[in-house]
């Protein structure tokens, strides 16, 4: 039972951990490459991109803008660009347009670099292709800058601080409230348990 | 305008569980707060259930007016705020 609850809780924290991983913005330096716009079929792993716009049918594909880069690593990553609107994640993203402009703007080649910070969030898997959404893009004037994502560090500890002094309470309430009544309600089943036993005493 | 709409009403449904669940905590609090307070009052000529129901209504409205701003107003200025850093900042 000990190895069930503790796979449990560990199941639960590793979810918790990979929608926030997901979620939360992440910022990558990179150079722009190239900026392409692709029909895509999001039907298959809908959960992965943004919702199809209001009107259109969402099981027909459509067209999709994508910036593709290298990063300063020199590792290759391919970015989608689509509106979020006014779902999840709550990034309130309707700039999409004007943000493939800027990226059309800031591409460059090898030999002579442009070096940009695209802030970003989602995941690249090439098994099920799947793209992490760029939500801007800026001009850094060297490969090594250091980012703090201040913005992580805000909401992750609002979050924390959020769970604990609920836990806190439930605690306290349970403590409180609720142990003391089970633990009349134990007696009272004991007490009846004896009962039970002096009614059927002769059986024994 | 349909998304906003969908938005606006998860979030309108979403903020008053938040209210309602911390109003009623809060008050619960302040109830205890209240008869701890008439235990310590010794020339109180109420009594305890007419002394903390009479404060408790003055408080419900200061709760009120706080939890308005906190619970609705900070999230739609939060919305707002993040409107504008991404699309026009």
């Amino acid at each position: 039972m000990k190895y069930v609850k503790w796979t449990l809780i560990a199941l639960f924290w590793t979810l918790v951990a990979a929608f926030m991983h997901y979620t939360l913005p992440q910022h990558d330096v990179a150079r722009i490459t190239d900026t392409l716009e692709r029909r895509e079929n999001p039907s298959e792993n809908p959960w992965f991109w943004s919702q199809a716009n209001t009107g259109s049918d969402p099981t027909l594909p459509r067209d999709v803008f994508f910036i593709q880069t290298r990063l300063a690593d020199d590792s290759v990553m391919v970015y989608r660009n689509e509106d979020t609107g006014w779902g999840w994640p709550p990034y309130f993203k309707f700039d999409t347009a004007n943000l493939q402009a800027e990226a059309a703007d800031a591409k460059s080649t090898a030999d002579n670099p442009r070096w940009v910070v695209i802030r970003h969030y989602g995941w690249r898997n090439e098994f099920i292709s799947i793209y992490p959404n760029a939500v801007s893009v800026r001009f850094v004037d060297s490969p090594d800058v250091t980012i703090i994502p201040w913005m992580n560090i805000i909401i992750l500890l609002g979050l924390g601080s959020a769970f604990w002094a609920l836990r806190v309470r439930w605690l306290r309430f349970w403590d409180d409230k609720v142990d003391p009544v089970l633990e009349v309600a134990g007696d009272k089943l004991d007490e009846g348990g004896s009962k039970l036993r002096g009614l059927f005493g002769k059986s024994r | 305008m349909l998304a906003l709409a969908r938005f606006l009403i998860v979030a309108t449904v979403v903020l008053t569980v938040v209210y309602g669940s911390v109003w009623f905590y809060l008050r619960a609090r302040r109830r205890e707060y209240l008869e701890i307070d008439w235990a310590a009052e010794s020339d109180e000529p109420r009594s305890q259930e007419d002394y903390v129901r009479e404060n408790l209504v003055e408080y419900d409205k200061r709760r009120h007016r706080t939890l308005v701003m906190l619970v609705y107003i900070v999230p739609l200025c939060l919305v707002t705020l993040i409107v504008y850093l991404t699309n026009f900042h």
